[in-house]
């Protein structure tokens, strides 16, 4: 499992599109912050901040499921890992280890360049303003590794990389949870599951950070929550894939 | 004999109501080239998705070293390819970089080895702007990485022009002549395949009709005799009670015999005593192709 991730890192270092990609959004960052300096202060940051988080979640978590999990579909990868004699359990696995991987170093990243924006710019951020920042981070990034892992049903379901990173993005986008939560308000709906809205990833994420901002343990049992939601996704990932024969 | 290094035993697969393999029984040796030979279609490409793990057989076994179950790390000593693909933005290089590391594979050269042998190492284009015959290269080098004991190819020359073909061909022999590994190759052009491998399995809608080693189809692709009569399936009931030689009737009516080659004088007799109107009898050189044709039962194009 180790040389599949050591190989996968390798490959998407070697994606140049991936560089170009993240300049295009770091640059664009850069120049529209530029644009709107004189009428930014240093508390503006956060609120600046959290508005990029959500149009970031959809721009690197497409990307980044993209590259970590459509591409393989489009280059018939995983016939070649199959054939070669990886099991479909250690692929799941290495995948969504890579994908969280990916995702972090992502999403520690972008607080950080935020407020080196800023800083060059003669705004430096507090330790306070950077802790925030790194907070509201926390929940898209939890986000995008929870769907990338709901959407590997799909992927190793389907194997057509469309139908995969359709799927994604009508989570990411929360079309999908915008869907459930009008399911939700349905009185029979609600009658038979109330607060059901509160125990989608949309909720969840939400509670997590909320708890953590709040401090004690409130943030243990969302975090539970979660982490049954991901393990699930990926067993029926898992499943789907050796139910599954192999695309050509 | 040498030991047997992948076996199948009625090895079936079905798609809902369509048999694609149905029953096979094949065996590859240590050393051997095997030409795996059939139409499009016949199922060769299903019957290596099946020993590779990548479709599940219906019926049979698969024995690859002798062992029918944990497969797995049996695949992991061999190499395949099955419709070359690769990273579209990654060069050759990069591609066989990935593989090594995917596949666990330290040794040092190993990629500019085979970059070479498949005339690959002065590519630095990515993968997306290949040709078909380069696909095809790369996707061998890809199969051959690591040296594996064994080898699967299926259709290697598929969409290869002559000069590749012929490079492709040097490849197979270089390969095995350098590692000593055993190799399944398929094509649906036999005359290619008669280049290189040392023995043949034929098959044709999911059935291996016959196999036959290398000399033995020389044997069988040598003389035959030509019968145009009124009524071939007469004709080859006549023979066969007549003077016991067991004739193949083809789709245009003509009648072939394999035997009795020096005794064209009898089999006419026999023919004629039996009522039947013989237009034309004469001794052929039957070709590969030819052998092929008559073996799956039709004139249709191999």
């Amino acid at each position: 499992m180790l040389k599949y991730i050591h190989g996968e890192i390798y490959r998407l270092l070697h994606k140049k599109s991936m560089y170009i990609y993240f300049s295009v959004l770091a640059l664009g960052y850069f120049f529209l912050t530029l644009v709107r300096s004189s009428g930014l202060s240093t508390g503006a940051i956060v609120n600046d901040a959290l508005n990029l988080f959500m149009i970031l979640s959809v721009l690197t978590g497409g990307f980044l499921f993209s590259a970590v999990y459509t591409d393989d579909l489009n280059a018939k990868n995983l016939i070649m890992l199959v054939g070669f004699g990886m099991s479909k359990v250690k692929i799941v696995l290495s995948k969504f280890i890579l994908m969280t991987l990916s995702s972090a170093v992502v999403w520690v990243l972008i607080p950080l360049y935020i407020c080196f924006v800023h800083a060059v710019m003669g705004r430096p951020a507090s330790a306070e303003i950077i802790t925030t920042l790194y907070t509201s981070a926390m929940p898209h990034f939890l986000k995008i590794v929870a769907f990338a892992a709901v959407s590997g049903f799909v992927v190793y379901g389907s194997q057509r990389p469309t139908f995969s990173m359709v799927a994604f993005l009508l989570l990411i986008l929360g079309v999908v949870s915008n869907l459930l939560t009008t399911a939700a308000n349905l009185e029979f709906v609600n009658s038979i599951a109330p607060n059901f809205i509160d125990h989608l990833m949309s909720g969840i994420a939400p509670r997590i950070l909320a708890g953590v901002m709040v401090g004690g343990s409130s943030w243990l049992l969302p975090l539970l929550e979660y982490v049954i939601y991901t393990a699930a996704a990926l067993v029926l990932s898992m499943l789907a894939f050796l139910k599954k024969e192999m695309e050509f | 004999m040498l030991q047997p290094i992948l076996q199948t035993h009625g090895l079936t697969k079905k798609y809902k109501e369509f048999t694609a393999l149905n029953n096979v029984s094949l065996t590859l040796r240590q050393g051997d080239i095997y030409g795996l030979v059939g139409r499009n279609g016949a199922g060769k490409t299903t019957f290596f998705k099946c020993v590779m793990g990548l479709a599940k057989p219906t019926g049979g076994t698969v024995a690859i070293d002798g062992k029918t179950s944990n497969l797995n790390a049996a695949r992991r000593r061999m190499g395949f390819m099955i419709n070359p693909s690769f990273f579209p933005y990654l060069d050759p290089r990069e591609n066989l970089k990935y593989a090594c590391h995917v596949k666990g594979i330290q040794t040092r050269g190993e990629v500019e080895r085979l970059l070479k042998l498949v005339g690959l190492s002065d590519v630095k284009k990515p993968f997306k702007s290949f040709s078909m015959g380069m696909k095809q290269r790369l996707g061998i080098a890809g199969a051959l990485l690591g040296s594996p004991p064994v080898v699967v190819l299926d259709e290697p020359i598929n969409g290869l022009d002559p000069q590749g073909i012929a490079d492709i061909r040097a490849v197979i022999k270089s390969a095995q002549e350098q590692t000593g590994a055993t190799l399944i190759v398929s094509s649906h052009i036999l005359s290619e395949l008669d280049l290189v491998a040392t023995r043949f399995g034929f098959i044709e809608q999911g059935v291996l009709l016959k196999e036959i080693t290398h000399k033995d189809l020389h044997d069988h692709t040598k003389k035959s005799l030509i019968i145009e009569v009124n009524d071939a399936q007469k004709a080859a009931a006549v023979l066969q009670a007549g003077v016991g030689a067991a004739g193949t009737v083809t789709s245009d009516g003509r009648l072939i015999l394999e035997s009795h080659l020096n005794e064209p004088h009898q089999i006419a007799r026999a023919l004629i005593n039996g009522g039947i109107e013989l237009y034309d009898l004469h001794r052929q050189e039957t070709t590969l192709e030819e052998y092929f044709m008559r073996l799956i039962g039709g004139g249709q194009d191999a």
